[in-house]
């Protein structure tokens, strides 16, 4: 059965992120809170690592289950990694870990055990800084993508699947990137193509579409291509979406559109949801 | 009476030897298939490898708790007394945590950022604990948290099976101990207890999941599960049982998980 492969240090696989850093990147997200989109992604990713990195941990340090990659595209397509692991594509987890950018301290508040909150502050690492300018080359960050996929496949063919997610709030400006998806999903191990995830962020209030499995209730012809380029869930992540209350079926797609600060970071846990770690 | 004890292991696919999470310990501490006499007492636990450190917590409750039934033998017999022994090993745990950070700063590995949200969460793991009281008029034991089993086999067939029946059961969330877990009550309240009579020529198998889980499997396709053990555990050496779980794991039929086996036998 595809996608059952375990996943082990003898054994990883890759996650690719692609980071949408056009200028409109800098208009606020849809939604309660006015954030740039630019900043909920970059916090989101961040996050994602700091989770991967304590989920991965053990006493030893953390183990090498996933190699990662951030790649961004606006101005120009390449790693969006700052600080020691600047210019690098796919890193192992335990270099990630070991090499944030920066650590911030961020305000949290936490229950002050009568029934009331105090503010604390937290570590937050940063990897990824928000980036906001130049247009959207999609077809580029795809090829981009499928480049470091079949490299990683080419040394690891019997692995899990690379799964690549895709997150931006606008149409390509390079060409359609239907192709270069397709492109991208070719790839594949022995367990199954390589898993495409797109997310589109939205600076309107409108209600998302989260991980539907038709485009029939897809506002436009650019939400439908997206809905094209995007993978059907796996097994395993169809069964952790819908503990999370989705309603899913054979045929869900790894896809969600005009997403809020909430399914952006629903997105990116349901996409990363891969659970046979040995 | 006299009996036979064997324990065993395997390390799942992927790790090394010294990263296996599943822990047993016996009382008397004898080495393969050796005879003793009177009581035994035995114990196994599944450290749950989503936590930090689960494998020194579960060599822990393992040993901790054959020493604490030795000392109060009401330990397996009684809810409040086994809640009793587990908070004993909390406390114990959070010595031996206290000196597993200092090392680690002594050692200029102090604990990273990563590791601190496990750390507090705690380590979790099963734990079946198995007394086969050598004075009191033939009775057994046991005393169960999660998914590993104990099973008795009599006359070439098996008699009990603790605390699960089923392969099927197998695969939910089992109950685990949380090595920060001071609830007392709570854990009285979730404990499994049961005990029964043995005989001479009885077999007990005391298992961690994946392997329990085969036993049963085989078992309900009419297999004698009890007999393939008993033959490695008995005559063969720690690589054949290796080298017969890499088997069953490559047909498909033991799922990919450390293994721990404690073989009481009083044949």
């Amino acid at each position: 059965m595809a996608y059952s492969a375990e996943i082990s240090r003898t054994n990883p696989t890759a996650f690719v992120f692609l980071v949408d850093q056009s200028a409109s990147m800098n208009d606020p997200i849809g939604g309660e809170i006015p954030q740039r989109k630019a900043d909920v992604v970059a916090d989101a990713i961040n996050r994602l690592l700091t989770e991967l990195s304590v989920k991965c941990a053990k006493e030893e340090g953390v183990r090498d289950y996933f190699h990662v990659a951030v790649v961004g595209y606006g101005q120009s397509v390449g790693s969006a990694f700052s600080g020691d692991l600047e210019g690098r594509d796919l890193v192992p987890l335990s270099q990630v870990a070991d090499n944030p950018a920066r650590v911030e301290e961020r305000p949290k508040k936490v229950p002050d055990g009568a029934g009331g909150l105090v503010e604390t502050t937290t570590r937050f690492p940063v990897w990824m800084e928000p980036v906001a300018n130049g247009g959207t080359p999609m077809v580029r960050a795809l090829q981009y993508a499928e480049t470091l996929v079949a490299k990683w496949l080419a040394d690891h063919p019997g692995c899990f699947p690379p799964i690549v997610l895709n997150l931006t709030d606008g149409e390509s400006t390079d060409g359609d990137p239907s192709t270069a998806a397709v492109d991208v999903q070719t790839h594949a191990s022995a367990d199954g193509a390589t898993l495409l995830f797109n997310l589109h962020v939205s600076a309107s209030e409108a209600t998302p579409v989260t991980f539907p499995e038709s485009d029939e209730d897809l506002p436009d012809a650019y939400a439908r291509t997206l809905f094209g380029m995007s993978s059907t869930l796996p097994p395993d992540m169809r069964s952790y979406a819908s503990q999370q209350g989705f309603e899913i079926s054979d045929v869900t797609r790894g896809f969600v559109y005009n997403a809020d600060i909430a399914s952006v970071v629903q997105f990116l846990d349901i996409g990363t949801r891969a659970t046979d770690l040995r | 009476m006299r009996s036979f004890i064997s324990t065993m292991s395997v390390q799942k696919d992927g790790s090394r030897p010294h990263e296996t999470e599943d822990a047993s310990a016996v009382l008397p501490d004898v080495a393969r298939d050796e005879e003793v006499e009177g009581q035994v007492l035995a114990a196994i636990a599944d450290g749950a490898s989503e936590s930090v450190l689960a494998g020194p917590w579960a060599r822990l409750l393992a040993e901790s708790f054959v020493h604490a039934a030795a000392t109060r033998p009401n330990t397996l017999r009684n809810r409040r007394t086994f809640g009793r022994a587990v908070l004993g090993v909390v406390h114990e745990w959070e010595d031996w945590l206290a000196g597993y950070v200092a090392d680690r700063e002594a050692n200029d590995r102090p604990i990273r950022w990563y590791e601190q949200p496990g750390l507090d969460r705690g380590a979790y793991a099963t734990l079946l604990a198995f007394q086969l009281a050598g004075t009191h008029g033939q009775r057994w034991y046991a005393a169960a948290m999660g998914d590993s089993c104990l099973f008795q086999v009599r006359d070439g067939a098996l008699s009990r099976t603790f605390p699960l029946d089923s392969a099927e059961e197998f695969g939910t969330s089992p109950n685990l101990l949380n090595s920060r877990n001071t609830d007392e009550d709570l854990i009285a309240e979730r404990v499994r207890l049961t005990q029964g009579s043995y005989r001479e020529g009885d077999q007990f198998f005391l298992a961690t999941d994946a392997l329990a889980a085969w036993f049963l499997a085989e078992k309900e396709r009419d297999g004698a599960p009890w007999d393939v053990l008993r033959e490695l555990a008995c005559s063969g050496t720690d690589e054949d049982f290796a080298d017969w779980v890499t088997k069953q794991r490559g047909n498909g039929d033991m799922r990919n998980d450390d293994v721990a086996l404690v073989h009481v036998d009083l044949g």
